[in-house]
């Protein structure tokens, strides 16, 4: 009994980004400020940018592909419309994964920049030209802006995550 | 320089291609099957719209499930707070409840004497709209879009375009309706567009969201300027859409702009009627 309650509790904290990402994009959570309405930022892009790059089992592509799915019916957007930009994000993660050795910070840092210029140029592109939805520039720049500003802060939460589930593992 | 494009093209390869240990789809095949499904969304058929209807009613049911926990950690905060605050506010309240005592005398005077009246003229207290109420069970504010879904869908008779009203005041249309569930577009969010009339000039314009709390006034008559009484927006009906004379908001300036300020709060609105249709018979009476 013990080992199965152990072995449920890993299986838990492994599927923790996962379940995460669900939640988020499926319910009321909001990443933006009543008060500070320009402080809005896209959790999404941070988790599935961040565990690609680290931890690519931990997150499935197929997970990614139907939280985009989600995301969209809540949103009322087009359907595949957040699954491509998570998509997208999750290509430059892989890449960024195959091309360099050894990462950090800093590294990770910057090339999230063109995971999120990516990202959200897909995401405006397809809104703009097939949806008939009205987007302003400056909200999708500080959207972006403060996305990139938050990412040392939530890679400091999931490095920590990271080292507790790896620590419990050995 | 061409070892550098190559390692660039194996990178990328391997990226959309690779699957790891526990990947089941790669990444080129997810991408392909994401632009096969936005397509099809937007081929606007019949039976996609079908089926999409039912999948939004089926993850709005989840959703709304799923943000219990926000919606009780709100709760909890608010219910905190109030206590915090309680001493204050009875304070507050034994003042107002001296107040009303005095007022209540004239107010049971006034009530008998408008019944009285109202049985005279033979005037029934009903709604000028034949309505449906709905609960909110999803409010998912993303930085551009400023909607939220109701527990009402075409099983209630509801459809498109329809006025929402919120404690009889405007508070939005709907913009898409599924079988158990719809969505009401509200009046600040960037994509609404509203004709309304200014009182007391009578003045026409387009109430249009900005995506702020406060919407504003656009297509004003040249050299508008607001009365000094109070500015109320009323719904014109030009559009043949909404009924005329929904109550919208105050009209007030701001800067160099002219905002209207809404009588039905955006961030607060739990419940709310959809008007079906105008009684005809009740104006009449």
């Amino acid at each position: 009994m013990a080992i199965i309650l152990k072995g449920f509790r890993e299986v838990l904290l492994r599927l923790g980004p996962l379940i995460l990402l669900i939640y988020v994009c499926i319910s009321e959570f909001h990443t933006q400020f009543y008060y500070w309405s320009i402080f809005s930022f896209n959790l999404q892009f941070i988790i599935i940018y961040y565990w690609i790059l680290r931890d690519p089992d931990i997150l499935g592509y197929g997970f990614i592909f139907l939280c985009g799915f989600m995301n969209d019916v809540v949103l009322s957007l087009p359907l595949g419309t957040s699954a491509l930009s998570y998509l997208f994000v999750s290509l430059v993660a892989a890449y960024v994964r195959n091309a360099t050795v050894r990462t950090s910070l800093f590294t990770d840092w910057f090339t999230f920049v063109i995971a999120i210029i990516i990202g959200n140029s897909i995401y405006f592109f397809l809104m703009n030209r097939f949806a008939n939805v009205e987007i302003t520039y400056v909200s999708l720049f500080y959207n972006s802006f403060f996305t990139f500003l938050t990412y040392p802060i939530f890679w400091g939460i999931f490095e920590l995550y990271k080292r507790f589930i790896f620590a419990r593992k050995t | 320089m061409s070892t550098s494009r190559d390692d660039f093209s194996i990178a990328i390869r391997s990226a959309l291609l690779q699957r790891g240990a526990k990947q089941k789809f790669s990444l080129f095949v997810l991408i392909l099957v994401s632009i096969f499904i936005f397509a099809l969304d937007n081929a606007k058929l019949k039976p996609i719209e079908t089926l999409r209807s039912f999948i939004n009613d089926g993850i709005y049911r989840i959703s709304a499930i799923s943000s219990s926990p926000i919606k009780f950690s709100g709760a909890t905060k608010d219910f905190f707070v109030k206590h915090i605050f309680v001493y204050k506010e009875n304070e507050k309240l034994k003042y107002e409840i001296e107040e009303l005592k005095n007022k209540n005398f004239e107010t049971l005077y006034l009530r008998t004497e408008n019944n009285k009246l109202q049985n005279i003229l033979q005037l029934e207290k009903e709604s000028p709209y034949k309505a449906v109420n709905a609960k909110v069970i999803l409010d998912k504010n993303s930085p551009y879009l400023n909607s939220v879904i109701i527990n009402k869908g075409t099983n209630s008779g509801i459809k498109l375009g329809m006025p929402v009203l919120s404690k009889g005041n405007l508070a939005g249309r709907i913009v898409e309706v599924n079988f158990i569930s719809s969505r009401i577009l509200l009046l600040n969010d960037l994509n609404s567009r509203i004709p309304v009339v200014v009182s007391p000039k009578g003045s026409q314009a387009i109430l249009a969201g900005v995506g702020k709390k406060n919407p504003s006034l656009q297509y004003l008559p040249e050299n508008f300027q607001l009365s000094d009484k109070e500015n109320l927006v009323f719904t014109s009906g030009k559009d043949g859409v909404l009924f005329p004379g929904i109550p919208v908001g105050k009209a007030i300036l701001n800067e160099d702009e002219i905002l209207v300020k809404l009588l039905s709060d955006p961030d607060q609105i739990k419940f709310v009627s959809i008007a079906l249709e105008q009684q005809a018979d009740v104006g009449a009476r």
